[in-house]
């Protein structure tokens, strides 16, 4: 029984880190209707798929939300001048003039669900301690999903703007969050006479250059490798990992970032400094105000170390027009019509970061003192996509990831399993095996017309820690599937279809092979060490409708 | 002496033209409408040789309506900084008469002669919401009306004809009118 003390404790960690990790994830973000209202075009002027884009929705977004020529007249609707024009000859004695959109440019955007869940889930019954009720698991179950309001375009000056938040989420009265909300100042890099596109600059809390988007990704379920951390459980039985480190690379981060090229040709790249945020038990003070004038911590102040992450990726697409006219257009020159590229996109990125945990523990005095672990971890990977003209794209992405992992050790330098802890102080870290994960994705997508996309991917995932966590947890079952998957390698297939209804009305199905689970836990006779037998699978299948006005 | 009386030769023949040339009017229910007179049995038309122009300016075609006689040449030009395509899926109904132009860049145009009469719905395969049409009409007498649905076509030979109104959205309304110098014909078009 591990219903009570420090591993039941540990159990709980991890389930509220789950929930975490599920709240982080809900706040996605979306296509702007509010720019169709203002360019008078429809939704299929930028997307292919809402939110994919297509080539000219990538150039407009690098224009800072502005079509990147005679962005004026194509509006329709006229931005309100902040300022005569003529006000820039006149700085510094004067107001840079800027503008503002004619009308709030704000959208919405709703998802609502059915999902199947499969039968076997049942088998998760057996977990259940005697006197207990399993928990009840539907086979079918509507789910509200999100309703989003999101806004954005461009001040003038090529400052641009985004915010989203997700009003509710997931039921009734559920608090969504904030997703992104950022200012963009594009093409900074006239200012020191760099080439046009060289240097952009972007402040506030955003969604990092990850090769391929999240937050507005057209696949209802999360790509599992983004949704990777490295969390890994420490007891009697596996005492060799103690790391806490909830970071998942599509996590939104709050900083700033320097960016440049195009995403429709040539080269990219970005390098962002944003606030550490590990989860490592770091509380606020309540003693000290902040410059925003709480003396609960404040806003503002959540990261948990003076430490800035960094990430950084560059991606060069080459695009494979014969013509070379057509091949440096924004859109390449069909025989039908404008299309997007044939292209194949290279591209690779880097994340480095510490995970901070603090533990109270002993000196080389023998008094009491806090020892703080400082671990720092990186993510380190490599992407490619080949899209051949509007209607196929093959994408794939592969991700490593390590984090150091520092064990907790007495005077004598002796380890201190978790569940010892507080019992026998810690006096200091030894250095312990890394915990490491890598995996990714490959995937296809087919616009079979128009209005129908078609889809195929594979998520991959192997992890230690993952593996180590499925073995403590399997007795007493946390509510996370991946924590009770068999072996380190959680993978699944996941077909699915979309249809546009109007341009701005989405139908969507996927049905997810999941990875293999198991409720039983045996001892390897082999090796003495528990391991996971009969495994199953708990398919899942999920309609859903999803609009955007 | 041919020569002397070649001028007097025309004058007659231009006399006795505009005896026998009348003026169709009336009023379409609905404002900007096209109005023509439907093809005549056993008369054909010269093609005429100037060519007009349909522009796709600020994510639209400009002018959003044109009538044309058949077997008249548009020139579709590009105004805008964005790519555009034209293309029809049908004209007069007829998919088999449907094309597709192409891709071309701001500044430059691409021409076609239209030589079936009918409706063309003109659209853009990226930027679904631009909309226009072209009405070929399959004799010289055609008029667009003005915004309150008025119309006056001129230089009608005196008969009886079918004329038909068209307007967007609309079914085509056709009705037998007889010029007699003047003629007169009103229509109600509705969705």
């Amino acid at each position: 029984m591990i219903q009570s003390g420090p591993e039941f404790r540990r159990l709980r960690y991890l389930l509220i880190a789950q929930l975490v990790l599920m709240c982080v994830f809900s706040n996605t973000s979306h296509a702007i209707p509010a720019f169709a209202r203002m360019y008078g075009t429809s939704c299929s002027t930028c997307h292919l798929d809402f939110p994919k884009l297509n080539d000219f929705g990538k150039a407009f977004k690098d224009a800072g939300f502005k079509f990147p020529k005679d962005d004026e007249s194509m509006l329709k609707i006229p931005p309100v001048m902040l300022g005569a024009p003529a006000n820039k000859e006149l700085w510094p004695k004067a107001i840079w003039p800027g503008t503002i959109p004619g009308i709030p440019p704000i959208g919405f955007r709703y998802t609502n669900y059915f999902q199947y869940t499969g039968s076997s889930s049942s088998n998760f019954a057996a977990l259940t301690p005697p006197g207990t009720l399993p928990p009840l698991v539907p086979t079918t179950d509507f789910e509200t999903g999100v309703f989003s309001l999101f806004t954005a375009g461009n001040f003038g000056s090529d400052v641009a703007f985004w915010v989203n938040d997700d009003l509710s989420s997931a039921s009734a009265n559920a608090n969504g969050g904030l997703g992104d909300a950022y200012l963009k100042f594009v093409n900074i890099g006239r200012f020191l006479k760099l080439p046009t596109h060289a240097l952009n600059l972007r402040v506030g809390q955003f969604e990092l250059e990850i090769p391929f988007t999240q937050a507005r990704s057209i696949w209802t379920s999360p790509y599992d490798i983004y949704l990777q951390s490295n969390i890994g459980s420490m007891n009697s039985v596996f005492p060799q990992q103690f790391v806490n480190n909830h970071y998942v690379l599509a996590e939104t981060g709050k900083g700033v970032e320097l960016s440049g090229g195009l995403h429709t040709g040539g080269y990219n790249y970005s390098i962002a400094f944003i606030d550490q945020n590990t989860g490592g038990g770091v509380g606020f003070s309540p003693y000290v105000p902040t410059a925003l004038g709480s003396s609960q911590g404040g806003l503002g102040v959540q990261s948990n170390a003076d430490f800035k992450d960094i990430y950084a990726s560059f991606n060069y697409r080459f695009n494979l027009e014969r013509d070379k006219d057509s091949r440096n257009a924004i859109q390449a020159a069909g025989t039908t019509g404008p299309r997007d590229h044939t292209y194949l996109n290279l591209g690779t990125y880097y994340f480095y970061g510490r995970s901070e945990q603090r533990l109270v523990g002993v000196g080389a005095d023998g008094t009491a003192a806090i020892l703080t672990a400082s671990e720092p971890f990186y993510r380190v990977g490599a992407n490619m996509t080949f899209n051949y003209r509007c209607c196929l794209q093959f994408n794939a992405l592969y991700m490593y990831g390590h984090d150091m992992n520092l064990l907790p050790v007495d005077a004598t330098g002796t380890l201190i399993p978790l569940q010892s802890i507080g019992q026998i102080a810690p006096a200091g870290f030894v250095q312990g095996s890394a915990a490491t994960f890598s995996g990714g994705f490959a995937d296809v997508e087919w616009l079979a017309y128009p209005w129908m996309m078609v889809m195929m991917r594979y998520d991959g995932v192997n992890s230690n820690s993952d593996r180590i966590n499925a073995l403590i947890t399997n007795p007493s079952f946390t509510g996370s599937p991946f924590n009770a998957a068999v072996g380190s390698t959680r993978n699944r297939f996941t077909p699915a279809v979309q249809f546009l209804i109007h341009a701005n009305i989405k139908a969507t199905f996927e049905y997810q092979f999941r990875p293999s689970q198991s409720v039983i836990v045996a001892n390897n006779p082999a090796t003495g060490l528990p391991m996971a037998f009969n495994p199953f699978h708990t398919n899942t299948a999920v309609l859903g409708l999803d609009f955007a006005y | 002496m041919k020569h002397n009386l070649l001028p007097i030769a025309l004058l007659i023949t231009a006399f006795a033209g505009t005896a026998f040339a009348g003026t169709l009017e009336g009023k379409v229910s609905s404002g900007n409408s096209v109005v023509y007179v439907d093809a005549i049995p056993g008369k054909t038309f010269p093609a005429p040789s100037k060519s007009v122009t349909v522009s796709q300016r600020g994510l639209a075609f400009v002018p959003h309506i044109v009538a044309v006689q058949e077997g008249t040449t548009v020139d579709f030009q590009n105004d805008d900084s964005v790519q555009h395509n034209v293309f029809w899926p049908s004209v007069g109904g007829n998919k088999k008469d449907g094309h597709n132009m192409g891709t071309w860049p701001k500044g430059d145009k691409r021409s076609f002669k239209f030589d079936h009469a009918g409706v063309v719905p003109l659209l853009c395969n990226v930027h679904s919401e631009m909309s226009g049409f072209i009405v070929v009409s399959p004799t010289p007498y055609f008029a667009q009306t003005d915004s309150a649905g008025n119309f006056k076509i001129d230089n009608i030979p005196d008969g009886t004809y079918t004329v038909v109104a068209w307007h967007e959205g609309s079914k085509p309304q056709s009705k037998s009118v007889d010029v007699a110098g003047t003629g007169k014909a009103d229509f109600t078009v509705a969705k």
